[in-house]
């Protein structure tokens, strides 16, 4: 504190840290200053000369930008003299003699920081007689944005979001002077995966989001603070409703994990929590017929088969649950008798990781403070969106990058190092020695390194990322994030006593082990690259129980679907991010029917199987969730819920991952990963994603498609019964002959990688062919 | 009053070829070059610039010495030439740079050689086609000559000049905006704080940003040392200054002459007085930003003090001369649309008020007045320009939205009657 500098405002003493900005001083001791362009995580531009404040200078009393002007001691400021009242009136008045003041249908009024300080420091009437200027309203900008120039007010928010957060510049300022307009290049439409996050900056109610556009008021809106659980980054959000329905999410800026911004997929993919495709009551298949049925009755059928089992029951639990649904499904597990081999994550790429005592997890922040990062793993943009912004933030501020092949060709861009085709093969082995790569040796040789590791693609072998891991470890300062992004599933690591995935299940779950499988808003015959293995598997077991939103492939084949309610917004709990931070999940609306949550339902079935000894509340399973955590402060609800550690807890217990450590082979150089936008039912029930993951693709080099005399932009991918025509993109980052699959694209898991594909030109227009 | 000729000699004493290097050389062109980087040092090159006191001829008129002298220490610095020529009424840099590039190239090489510069650009003005093409080739044909390049005249010095091209934009004169164009982004000025082109200018390293005719003037400094510069002219306007008159007089044109006469006498003799024997109005004393004179104050001295402590400025000197019959309305709102039209729109009250009082103006001149325009007028004028004193006080980033208020000022404080006599008496409000 003693290095602070100490400012006057208004006559005030304040202390402020040096070289902070003006307009941030202030606002740090309750003095607010009007501003539009100056954002807290966005440079400044000083543009809007809003935030103008008098400050004494030797040349007098001069009017300086607050957002622009940092702190120096003795600072004589002024942000209420009449100059600064006459400054900031006048400049209202210019920013709206060319607003539309269409207010009344706006979806920012209510919200709007133009409205807002209008009224708190705005002329009151208008002086200006003349025409306004006028644009074209709305234009779509991309396929869920769309941008009404006449509200803008050339803030540059936006601009400067693309720019420096997202590192995709497609939206920019166009014209000058009064003519200026904010509008995309030609023909390359605003598609950013971070686009919504300029909708939620803008100080006017220019970008609009067609999930959103006309469907409430502000004043109407209930909201709550919760996670989300698209992927293992656990961003904070805002979630907004209105009567009952879902319309909105919103960052929310946790400094810890994603800074108030989120990718579009956690922030429009909710549509499908308002879809009449829900199930709303239970469904008992008879003789091939679907027929809803009572909970009561598939209480009492499952019962009666739980009682007169002869083998195990077996659980394939999707990584989207909360922390206390995992306990209940462990506890209930362990009640009926199971070793600890009967619970399965529905992940592909799951791997014992880097997890002992010995290793330093990483937190997020971490990122910022090292010298170096390391990553190899899936791209993160597609898989980990927020974390890939961490990232380049990081790199903006000097961290030195280094990433390993074939997988993260945007962070491979702005690296360092680029470990590509020479060092990384397209099975994904490190195929030099690694301590002689000099190139990675002077960034990490006693330094401070955080790494990102996870497998690249599901053929990856363990022991290639353990080389890797070894050595950084041997040589550097190291501290780890574990890469998987699967939505809670580092809460699944913690709170299950033993974690297996698809492939686990696919090669050891069958009839002979399994009397009745509970298979948990999952869907592995739709999207796990094992589909065709875990289909025969759950068409040859005697029961199976979907609790699911939807029917989708996998649901569709179960004997009782039980509707159950959305982590998103329809139920309590917590969930735990990648660097082990726990925080709140929350309930704003309510679940569709006779949906209820998994663990009520586990909690339901205990009772009428008379288990004893069961958790009876959620708080029961909150505070058993957390039992093992080696630190003291837990992240129960009661912690959680204290206003310091509303951005959550990290506290840890030693994962349980039981994988084996058998390889995924091939038949070719195949690449099978995520792309952000998939087709999963949640997706494909969400008008905005539906748009943007529909397309089915394929990535290589040129020369790798020339091979395949690929010229009509179009290929048929070919194999057994399937035939899928699919357009190809050349993505130059990738290595002669590599191939890339996006395995979350519609029936491309259907292909098995391990066998023969056939690659065939195709001049034909047919989108989709499956057999 | 005489003309005094130094920057323009060598053009008007070889009127055919003036632009080609085998006359430079004949005219001893880069002997003064020549000299300094085989036998002075860079110390003593800044105390002649010192000693002549010249300031800088782009508009502000800052000590050029001193501006030198403020280059921030770094491996990397540059020079860049301002001929971004755009200030209405000003065309002195055009002929100094169509008829005499190499004194400008010579300017540059002593420049670069006293502040241990080795990339150089100069910035034109995308219309001034002819100019950059004999600019080019001048730079070309310095090249062969081995004036540039490596090694200069055998020496240790090593220098490079790139010429650039504007894209027609005004604002890219602002030097700051300039450095922007240059490096390939929008011709938006930086903000100062912190961008301070000596400090943080092109690609944020150090940069001198300096006029056309400032390194102009820099081989007949060093030639004839600054000791006798600061002869000419008079104390604070030392030496000779191009001035660029037009308007309504009879002999319009680019006139070097020693600051310190009177603006009256200027029009007199060199400029052939008044079109037709008539009266001045009003005028322009530097360009369109400067607010203007009464022609009853025609006897205030062209130096850059006189002009200022009478709350207008000498800027890039160009002097524009209104007579009895102009009507005054529509030459303020043909300078307040001049900057309307060239605002960048990067910050508020400039997009948004030049363009606001661009249409009042219209109103008014077309005989659609409101009598609440004149106070609406000047309050607009105050929300750009708070006090509406002199040097203007700005709530914009950079001085473009204040110049076009000074037209506005000038008008309502000494015209206002011409200024209501134009709006119809019955309005209703």
């Amino acid at each position: 504190m003693s290095d602070n500098v100490k400012i006057n405002v208004n006559g005030l003493q304040i202390e402020s840290e040096p070289n902070k900005l003006l307009i941030e001083a202030c606002e740090d001791s309750g003095i607010h200053i009007p501003r539009f362009c100056w954002h807290k995580r966005l440079d400044p531009v000083g543009m809007c000369r809003m935030c103008l404040v008098e400050v004494e200078t030797p040349r007098g009393k001069m009017l300086v930008p607050s957002c622009t002007t940092e702190v120096s001691d003795e600072m004589v400021v002024d942000t209420e003299s009449e100059i600064v009242k006459k400054a900031q009136e006048g400049v209202l008045e210019f920013l709206l003699i060319n607003h539309p003041l269409d207010c009344p249908i706006c979806d920012k009024a209510g919200e709007c920081p133009l409205q807002d300080q209008t009224m708190a420091y705005g002329p009151g009437e208008s002086r200006f007689v003349e025409e306004k200027r006028h644009f074209e309203k709305p234009i779509p900008i991309s396929e869920i944005i769309l941008l009404d120039r006449e509200r803008c007010i050339l803030c540059a928010r936006c601009t400067r979001f693309s720019d420096e957060i997202s590192g995709d510049p497609l939206i920019e300022f166009i014209q000058r002077g009064n003519k200026t307009e904010v509008n995309t290049f030609p023909n390359e439409p605003f598609k950013s995966y971070f686009s919504g996050n300029t909708v939620q900056i803008c100080p006017v109610g220019a970008l609009t989001s067609t999930s959103y556009r006309f469907k409430a008021r502000p004043w109407d809106l209930k909201s709550t603070r919760s996670t989300c659980n698209g992927c293992s980054m656990g961003c904070s959000i805002e979630l907004n409703s209105s009567q009952n329905k879902m319309l909105r999410i919103l960052g929310v800026d946790n400094e810890h994990t994603n800074q108030g911004w989120l990718c579009d997929r956690g922030r429009y993919n909710f549509e499908y929590l308002n879809s009449d495709q829900r199930i709303k009551a239970p469904l008992k298949k008879t003789e091939g017929n679907r027929e809803e049925t009572t909970l009561q009755d598939v209480y009492s059928d499952l019962s009666k088969i739980i009682e007169d089992r002869s083998n195990k029951i077996t659980f394939l639990l999707g990584s989207n649950l909360t922390n206390e649904e995992f306990t209940s499904f462990n506890e209930f597990s362990n009640k009926l008798g199971n070793n600890d081999n009967s619970i399965y994550l529905n992940e592909d790429i799951l791997f014992k990781g880097f997890f002992d005592e010995n290793i330093e997890n990483a937190k997020i922040e971490d990122l910022n403070k090292s010298d170096a990062i390391i990553i190899w793993a899936e791209d993160l943009k597609e898989t980990l969106p927020v974390l890939y912004l961490r990232v380049r933030q990081a790199v903006k501020n000097g961290v030195k990058l280094v990433v390993f092949g074939h997988t993260n060709s945007t962070l491979a861009d702005i690296s360092d190092v680029y470990f590509g085709g020479e060092t990384v093969s397209n099975n994904f082995e490190i195929v030099k020695d690694i301590s002689k790569l000099k190139e990675i040796k002077e960034h990490i040789k006693d330094k401070n390194v955080t790494a990102i590791l996870g497998k690249a693609s599901p053929n990856q072998s363990d022991q290639s990322l353990e080389k890797l891991f070894s050595y950084l470890k041997d040589n550097s300062n190291l501290k780890l994030l574990n890469a998987f992004n699967g939505g809670n599933s580092f809460g699944a690591f913690q709170t299950l006593g033993s974690v297996k995935g698809n492939r686990e299940f696919s090669s050891e779950i069958s009839k002979e082990t399994t009397d009745l499988l509970f298979v948990v808003g999952a869907d592995p015959v739709g999207k796990s690259i094992f589909s065709s293995n875990i289909k025969n598997i759950i068409d040859e077991i005697p029961t199976v129980v979907a609790l699911d939103l939807f029917i989708h492939e996998t649901s569709e084949l179960a004997d009782y679907i039980v509707p159950t309610s959305s982590t998103l917004g329809e139920k309590e709990g917590t969930f735990t991010n990648i660097e082990f931070r726990t925080s709140r999940i929350d309930k704003l609306i309510p679940s569709p029917g006779q949906a209820l949550s998994d663990w009520e339902f586990i909690s339901g079935l205990s009772n009428f199987c008379k288990f004893e000894g069961m958790s009876e509340s959620l708080k029961d399973l909150n505070n058993k969730s957390f039992d093992s955590f080696a630190l003291d402060t837990k992240p129960t609800f009661d912690n959680l819920d204290k206003p310091r550690n509303l951005d959550g807890i990290i506290n840890t217990s030693v994962p349980n991952i039981n994988t084996t450590d058998e390889s995924i082979e091939f038949s070719d150089s195949f690449y099978v990963g995520k792309k952000l936008y998939g087709d999963k039912v949640t997706e494909r029930h969400s008008k905005s994603i539906s748009l943007l993951g529909s397309s089915q693709f394929i990535e290589g080099s040129e020369s790798t498609f020339e091979k395949y005399k690929l010229n009509s932009g179009k290929c048929i991918l070919v194999q057994e019964n399937i035939e899928i025509t699919v357009s190809y993109k050349i993505n130059p980052s990738l290595p002669d002959s590599l191939i890339f699959f996006p395995k979350n694209r519609r029936n491309m898991n259907k292909l098995d990688f391990s066998k023969n594909i056939q690659i065939l030109p195709s001049h034909s227009m047919e989108v989709l062919n499956v057999n | 009053m005489k003309e005094t000729i130094l920057l323009t000699k060598h053009m008007r004493e070889n009127p055919e070829d003036s632009h080609l290097i085998e006359s430079y050389e004949k005219s001893n062109g880069y002997t003064t070059a020549k000299k300094t980087l085989l036998g002075s040092s860079p110390e003593k090159v800044l105390e002649e610039i010192k000693a002549s006191n010249i300031r800088g001829r782009g508009g502000a008129g800052f000590p050029t010495g001193v501006k030198w002298g403020f280059l921030a220490e770094n491996e990397e610095r540059y020079l860049v030439i301002n001929a971004d020529e755009s200030e209405p009424g000003t065309f002195k840099d055009r002929i100094l740079l169509e008829r005499d590039p190499h004194q400008l190239i010579e300017g540059i090489i002593i420049t670069c050689f006293a502040a241990n510069i080795k990339n150089a650009f100069i910035y034109i003005r995308g219309e001034y086609a002819k100019p950059a093409r004999r600019v080019q080739s001048a730079v070309e044909q310095a090249y062969q000559n081995g004036y540039l390049g490596k090694n200069i005249f055998g020496s240790e010095m090593d220098l490079d000049l790139v010429v650039h091209l504007g894209a027609g934009a005004y604002i890219c004169g602002e030097e700051t905006a300039l450095l922007n164009s240059l490096e390939g982004r929008r011709g938006e000025p930086r903000l100062k704080p912190p961008y301070f082109p000596a400090v943080k200018g092109l690609y944020m390293k150090p940069t001198l940003v300096n006029n056309v005719e400032t390194i102009s003037s820099v081989p007949w400094i060093i030639e004839n040392t600054g000791e006798e510069y600061n002869k000419l002219g008079v104390e604070g306007s030392t030496g000779t200054r191009i001035f660029s008159l037009s308007g309504h007089v009879n002999v319009p044109g680019n006139y070097e002459i020693e600051m310190g006469s009177t603006f009256g006498d200027f029009v007199e003799t060199l400029g052939g007085g008044i079109r037709n024997n008539k009266k001045v109005k009003a005028y322009i004393p530097g360009g369109a930003s400067a607010p203007w004179f009464r022609g009853d104050q025609l006897n205030i001295k062209m130096t850059i003090d006189d002009v200022a402590n009478n709350n207008s400025m000498l800027g890039s000197g160009a002097v524009v001369m209104m007579d009895q019959d102009t009507n005054l309305v529509n030459a303020a709102k043909s300078i307040v649309s001049f900057f309307a039209h060239e605002s960048c729109g990067q910050c508020t009250p400039c997009r948004e008020g030049t363009t606001w009082l661009e249409m009042i103006l219209d109103r008014v001149a077309s005989g659609r007045g409101r009598t609440s325009d004149l106070e609406l007028l000047l309050d607009i004028c105050d929300n750009i320009s708070p006090g509406l004193s002199w040097p203007p006080k700005m709530t914009t980033i950079c001085p473009l939205g204040p110049s076009a208020v000074s037209p506005i000022t000038s008008l309502m404080k000494d015209f206002r009657e011409e200024v209501e006599s134009m709006i119809p008496t019955k309005v209703l409000l």
